[in-house]
């Protein structure tokens, strides 16, 4: 669509008078940077850099990686967030807990990897466990609070709290790696070009299959969850519980089963992505934490109780973050701050929340 | 968000006038508690002074600010620990500590007013950021700005001196005094915890305070009857960053040190603990919650081990502590002390009769 | 152009409430439809109408509770469509809800107290306020205007229906308002209390004017000298309570339709 817009779009936009179009014609000026923006970027991602570019802004190659690194990265922040932000949507639980489920997640899929020495088999596991937690949780706890947001929120603490160091208490302090399959082991070719050798011949990026796969494991998942909420019937109940709470009260008893299954499956999501997180970097004490920070400005940037917004966050927050490891590191996480400030202060309701 | 109950607004709102005595009897305890503060120091060591008591004190104090925010304004606002340590760290780059490289080793009366113009912007700021959203949006948002101030204090190392942090930030000298040693410090952390428990007290039956919980019970009515609510949240930020700031100089000068972890996500989430478990209904929680936290801290590991525990489940026990408050008591150790007076009042007038 | 539009400005200038063009949609449905209204300073009007027609809609459009989708307010003549709420209340503007809206935790001096605070300076003040300030004694007044001096010091949330009903009303007449809107007043009330309501209305001095949302005819007739009818969004009749009562299709459309 972007680049549609960039080849064709000022001038047929009028003509063709769909949104876009009228867009376009609306804000010519700020078309035409689009535009440009999006040129530039395909040039930077495609072309080899000129020396005096590279001088100036560093090597491609980490360009290159840290544009990689952000979008797998945003995929494995999606994976935990989406299960956070329906969670809030529907039921209007922070759950601080999350974090703490992603942990746990990333321990048992360890284990159960360690065991059955299969990676696929421990992300059964791994939602598995999760999933059941989250159920006892909503069944056992939430369930006799509801409407009580502020409760159940300081419950989630506290049970983050308490987790936490059970989990530091049978697994230890160190980081835990979870090896990656021998099928996904080792990079791909790409058709990136990252720079030239001296001979001039091309020295294309070569990227690990493990992130890729996962990458576009998250995507069919995110996509999954978006046809599941609009083409069901339990989708629709959700989302209808989502936009108006007052919706909840037509379904009746099924409500309750309703938010189980959206606690079980956001939690067993959230345990999933604790594997792909050992995977990409490892799981360790304090996990939790980052992961449960993650999901937080993830949901506050792209809209509460959005998936399309859970993504968008993702994206832009698993970007900013490696980008802000390369290019400024004293002040890495001030990018993220910053973007989170910014959505705040001009879209209080988050990218593409609604009110 | 019926998490508190703040009994102080039975009282009728002017009864300033009357007898003396009344004022003395109805304050005897805290006057009483406040005599004993005043004369421990004859009495304790230099361990209990600094490390339980003026612990205490200074916790209390942090946690105050965000007492002063959930249980009047109903704004969980997590930004009260790094507004603290905003202020520690600020004072510590203004003024000394043992890396002459980043500190600018200004003169305390100027580093230590600057410190807390900065961390009181910030803390104004978190709050006109997350005033504009409603209820349990804040603490998504202001947990999610105090986790970036801990990474980022942890990743910088030109201003934070990242992981590190700073030693040797000293108290100053002044009026002839070394505040360094522990005496003077206590009375100095006692004097500031004293006036800002006071303070919250008083405002909270001024008109900005009674404003304050009308916009918590009913901010739309509040801007039926002419209240500009947002900028009264947002004034409650300001209000709630000086006594965390005040507490957060305070905090580095007791420790000698500031790194992140003084506000990090850990001490973030402790610091509401310390504040539900003593009960956001009265300013006193904020250092009831915060004395039984730091007699956990000291005592637990070796209490557990006497008992055949593992001494390192200390976190395992202020989880469980904090959840059978919030399911038990949701205000509260005062809101159990209350009951408990309840209840006592009711069966001495049953005998009486 | 411009002369049209300040003929128009100063003509509103003569009336306490102006709708032009006043629209608000929740979604696709329109609770309010291009609502045109004018009210004189001091008049006193009943608007009238089946559930949902849109009167609580239109009452929020004027506070700015809910701003209007399309169309202005004016109110003494200044347009206030975009201004907050607490920006008009400050300019002698006041209202009850349909359902009480009151700071439940507090006691109902300090409900009062707030009220009459809102309306005054000195809303972000620190110092305390005396018992012997002035203040204090608009709210004992007020207190004493609806009964309440018995229960003046318990908290609200401990308050019998009828009581927070009374306190409602108290909170409208805080201040020195210019115009009120009562949201159905007298609902929850019972027959003395809507005695004493009656009384307080025909006793509010002359230049305060208000308009009354009420089902109860024996209430809503005696206290107005004129009647808005509004059904789905839309007025369609306006006159003298005594035309209105007359009126076939109004007896068909509400007197008749079951409420009393
Ligand atoms: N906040 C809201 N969101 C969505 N729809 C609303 C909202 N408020 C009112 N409506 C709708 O607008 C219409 C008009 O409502 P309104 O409350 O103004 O009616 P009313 O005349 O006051 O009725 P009643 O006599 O029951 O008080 C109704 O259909 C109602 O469902
Ligand atoms: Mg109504």
């Amino acid at each position: 669509m972007a680049t549609a817009l960039g080849d064709e779009g000022t001038a047929r936009g009028a003509r063709r008078g769909d949104a876009l179009g009228r867009w376009i014609n609306h804000h010519p000026l700020a078309a035409l940077s689009l535009a440009v923006i999006v040129i530039f970027c395909l040039w930077l991602i495609l072309a080899p850099w000129p020396q005096g570019f590279e001088d100036w802004f560093g090597r491609k190659r980490l360009f290159i990686n840290a544009l990689f690194n952000g979008i797998t990265l945003g995929g494995l922040y999606f994976l935990v967030a989406a299960g956070f932000t329906l969670i809030f949507g529907l039921m209007r639980n922070v759950n601080l807990a999350h974090g703490s489920l992603y942990l746990f997640g990333g321990y048992m899929g360890y284990e159960a990897g360690v065991w059955t020495g299969s990676w696929l088999l421990s992300f059964v596991v791994a939602f598995l466990c999760c999933a059941i937690v989250g159920a006892a949780m909503q069944i056992l706890i939430f369930r006799r609070m509801e409407g009580q947001d502020l409760r159940q929120t300081l419950v989630t603490l506290g049970l983050s709290i308490v987790f936490a160091d059970l989990m530091v208490w049978v697994w230890g302090g160190n980081a835990i790696q979870i090896d990656t399959p021998d099928y996904l082991t080792g990079p791909v070719p790409t058709p990136i070009v990252v720079a030239l050798k001296p001979s001039g011949d091309a020295i294309f990026l070569q990227y690990p299959r493990v992130r890729l796969v996962i990458f576009a494991a998250a995507v069919l998942i995110g996509i999954g969850m978006w046809l599941a909420l609009h083409r069901t019937r339990i989708g629709m109940m959700i989302r209808a519980g989502v936009d108006d709470r007052d919706m909840l009260s037509v379904l009746g008893y099924r409500v309750q089963l309703l938010f189980v299954l959206v606690f079980a499956f956001g939690a067993g999501l959230a345990g999933m992505a604790g594997i792909v997180g050992g995977t990409f970097q490892s799981i360790s004490l304090g996990e939790d934490s980052h992961f449960l920070l993650a999901s937080l400005v993830v949901v506050i940037v792209g809209g509460m109780g959005s998936i399309p917004g859970a993504a968008l966050g993702a994206l832009i927050i698993g970007l900013s973050e490696q980008f802000g490891l390369v290019y400024f590191q004293n002040y890495a996480t001030v990018a993220t701050f910053v973007i989170m400030v910014v959505v705040l202060a001009l879209r209080p309701q988050g990218l593409l929340g609604r009110r | 968000m019926a998490l508190s109950d703040t009994g102080t607004a039975r009282r009728p709102i002017g009864l300033e006038g009357d007898a003396f005595s009344r004022w003395l009897s109805q304050h005897s305890p805290t006057l009483l508690l406040g005599l004993l503060l005043v004369l421990l120091p004859a009495a304790a060591t230099d361990f209990v002074l600094d490390q339980i008591v003026g612990w205490t004190l200074v916790l209390g104090m942090i946690a105050l600010s965000l007492m002063f925010l959930a249980g009047y304004g109903g704004m969980v606002s997590l930004v009260q620990m790094t507004v603290a340590g905003l202020a520690g760290y600020s004072i510590t780059v203004l003024g000394a500590s043992s890396l002459p490289s980043i500190s600018l080793f200004w003169p305390w009366w100027v580093a230590a007013p600057l410190a807390i113009l900065i961390a009181v912007a910030f803390g104004t700021l978190a709050g006109a950021l997350s005033a504009r959203t409603e209820g349990i949006y804040t603490i998504m948002i202001t947990l999610a700005l105090a986790s970036a101030f801990f990474y980022l204090t942890l990743q910088n190392w030109s201003i934070f001196n990242g992981f590190n942090g700073f030693t040797s930030v000293p108290a100053p000298i002044f009026l002839g005094v070394n505040w360094k040693s522990p005496v003077p410090l206590y009375y100095l952390i006692l004097f500031c915890a004293g006036l800002s428990y006071v303070a919250v007290l008083y405002v909270s039956r001024a008109p900005f305070g009674i404003a304050l919980q009308g916009a918590r019970d009913n901010p739309r009515r509040m801007e039926a009857i002419g209240f500009n609510v947002m900028a009264h949240r947002i004034a409650a930020y300001a209000f709630a960053a000086v006594i965390a700031a005040v507490g957060g100089i305070l905090l580095v000068w007791l420790n000698n040190q500031i790194s992140p972890g003084t506000a990090g996500i850990q001490a973030t989430i402790d610091l509401l603990v310390i504040a539900v478990v003593g009960g956001l209904g009265h300013p006193i929680g904020a250092f009831i919650g915060a004395f039984i936290y730091v007699i956990l801290r000291t005592f637990a590991l070796d209490a557990l081990v006497a008992v055949g525990l593992d001494g390192r489940r200390f976190q395992t026990i202020i989880g469980l502590g904090f959840l059978v408050i919030v399911l038990f008591s949701p205000d509260g150790v005062i809101g159990i002390w209350r009951r408990w007076l309840a209840r006592a009042a009711s069966s001495r007038r049953g005998i009486g009769r | 152009m411009s002369s049209v539009a300040e003929r128009i400005a100063a003509a509103g200038a003569g009336n306490a409430i102006e709708l032009r063009g006043v629209s608000r949609l929740f979604g696709a449905l329109a609770a309010l439809n291009d609502i045109t209204l004018t009210v004189r300073p001091g008049e006193r009007r009943a608007v009238l109408g089946s559930n949902g027609a849109g009167k609580t809609t239109l009452l929020n459009c004027v506070t700015g509770d809910f701003p209007p989708t399309k169309g202005t307010v004016r109110f003494f003549g200044e347009d206030v469509t975009t201004l907050p709420p607490h920006e008009r209340t400050r300019r002698g503007l006041r209202r009850t809800y349909q359902i009480s809206l009151l700071f439940q935790r507090l006691s109902v001096r300090d409900n009062v107290y707030l009220a009459c605070r809102g309306a005054s300076r000195g809303r972000f003040s620190l110092i305390r306020t005396r018992s012997s300030d002035a203040i204090m004694q608009s709210v004992a007044d007020l207190i004493v205007l609806v009964h309440l001096e018995q229960v003046a010091d318990r908290l609200v949330g401990e308050l019998a229906h009828g009581q927070q009903r009374q306190l409602e009303i108290a909170l409208a007449l805080a201040g020195a308002p210019r115009f009120i809107l009562f949201d159905e007043p007298a609902a929850g009330l019972s027959p003395n209390e809507r005695g004493d309501l009656v009384a307080i209305l025909t006793a509010l001095p002359p230049h305060i004017g208000y308009i009354i949302i009420e089902h109860d005819m024996d209430v809503a007739l005696r206290v107005v000298e004129s009647v808005t009818m509004m059904h789905n969004g839309r007025i369609f009749k306006e006159g003298a309570p005594r035309e209105i009562e007359a009126d076939p299709e109004v007896q068909q459309l509400y007197l008749g339709g079951g409420h009393g």
